[in-house]
């Protein structure tokens, strides 16, 4: 097969999605798994547009609310996602400010735009090189658990301090929006079907 | 390329599509997709009796690590303890059960039920995978585990329960209990277990 780029569907030929079995085009459903097979899902684009806009609007809550409340010797405290990474800055724990503002701000903020932008190329056939978005895809893809460390963090921290006036920590409700944000991008990431790329934007940019 | 006899030595990207010739590769090296670098396939190494017995040892560790504390917190005189299941649980009764949810399942119920699966299929293909209904299960636990090992988070909540640590340092006295122990060789285990799984090799063992 030559650099230039056969795609199984010039062959003939179609990836069953579930166990990777090659299988011949004109099949229906997979001979080894017997999973439904199709050439492309156009569908998905959709859906994954969907789950991601779903997830951006949720992003804003999710920055904006308090994601913890601190109650030490009475005085409530509300810490936003943000100024929860300012307070560890100021309390010289910059290494573990850095684990906690790539995990809860870095990561979702570049898993939204970064899928923004792969489905904006595929829908809108934009010049953007193939490898550098589908480089981008497989960063986003691996990254994306990690944003679920914050919520770790919350909950461990609330089953430990719980000593009512004195001392105590609960969940706010920007908590309840990251979480569906994580869940959002990893469905957004996970729904499409990526050959789409190589597909529509091969017409217009490696006619060769 | 005959119509029905699919040549096998043929495999396509699951990314992209693209038709890439197989060939043998030395241990330890992978093949990537020449056109969007998605990783192949790499020569497994799945031994059946090393994974069952990183599988039994993982699932040795599995209680202690969510039963025991991870964390134990001394604040003036008082000792808090916190366990995995009871750091989900503390979120979920203060009414954030999206969180709770996602703690339980990244932590405790994903990892869970993907270490029985494994345990299944080894057992499966040691009995020989002759009956229909032994095919039928192995088949339904392959569809399963990516989305098992996809939420499978052990390595994100040995990171978290460190980040606690520090953040919670500044109030009082933090000190690991034996759950820390039980919880790092849980992720540890199970870290070389999947390492050592290969899905397309299982897959494999239903074609002869």
């Amino acid at each position: 097969m030559s650099e230039a780029g056969t795609q199984g569907k010039d062959l003939g030929l179609l990836l069953c999605n579930v166990c990777h079995k090659v299988n011949s085009a004109h099949l229906s459903h997979c001979c080894r798994c017997g999973e439904a097979i199709s050439e492309r899902d156009y569908s998905s684009l959709h859906k994954s547009w969907a789950l991601l806009l779903t997830a951006a609007i949720l992003l804003i809550p999710a920055n904006i609310y308090p994601i913890t409340t601190l109650v030490n010797q009475g005085v409530v405290t509300q810490d936003t996602i943000f100024s929860g990474i300012k307070h560890l800055v100021d309390s010289d724990m910059l290494p573990i400010a850095i684990i906690v503002f790539t995990a809860s701000i870095l990561v979702p903020w570049l898993k939204i735009i970064g899928l923004a932008i792969y489905l904006t190329a595929i829908s809108f056939h934009l010049p953007i090189p193939k490898r550098l978005l589908m480089g981008g895809f497989h960063i986003i893809e691996w990254i994306g658990r990690w944003s679920m460390l914050d919520l770790f963090v919350i909950s461990l921290t609330v089953a430990l301090v719980n000593m009512g006036q004195l001392l105590d920590a609960k969940p706010a409700p920007a908590a309840t929006a990251f979480a569906l944000v994580i869940l959002l991008t990893q469905l957004a990431a996970k729904v499409l079907d990526t050959r789409l790329l190589w597909d529509r934007l091969e017409l217009e940019h490696d006619a060769n | 390329m005959q119509d029905d006899a699919v040549d096998q030595t043929v495999i396509l990207c699951r990314a992209c599509d693209m038709a890439v010739r197989k060939r043998a590769l030395p241990s330890g090296v992978r093949a990537l997709c020449p056109r969007c670098h998605t990783a192949l396939y790499d020569t497994p190494y799945c031994s059946i009796n090393g994974m069952l017995a990183l599988c039994v040892a993982a699932l040795a560790f599995y209680l202690p690590a969510n039963l025991f504390p991870v964390l134990e917190l001394h604040f003036l005189g008082s000792v808090r303890t916190a366990s995995v299941v009871e750091g989900a649980m503390a979120v979920m009764s203060l009414g954030y059960w999206v969180v709770g949810v996602a703690v339980l399942t990244a932590a405790v119920v994903a990892p869970g039920i993907l270490l029985l699966s494994i345990l299944g299929q080894i057992l499966l293909i040691k009995a020989g995978l002759k009956q229909g209904w032994q095919r039928t299960t192995y088949e339904w636990l392959l569809e399963q585990h990516g989305l098992l090992s996809q939420l499978t988070m052990l390595e994100i909540y040995v990171i978290s329960f460190l980040v606690s640590a520090f953040q919670l340092a500044d109030f009082s006295d933090i000190y690991f209990g034996v759950g820390t122990f039980c919880f790092t060789m849980l992720f540890l285990v199970t870290l070389f277990l999947q390492r050592e799984y290969n899905l397309e090799h299982m897959w494999s063992y239903l074609d002869v």
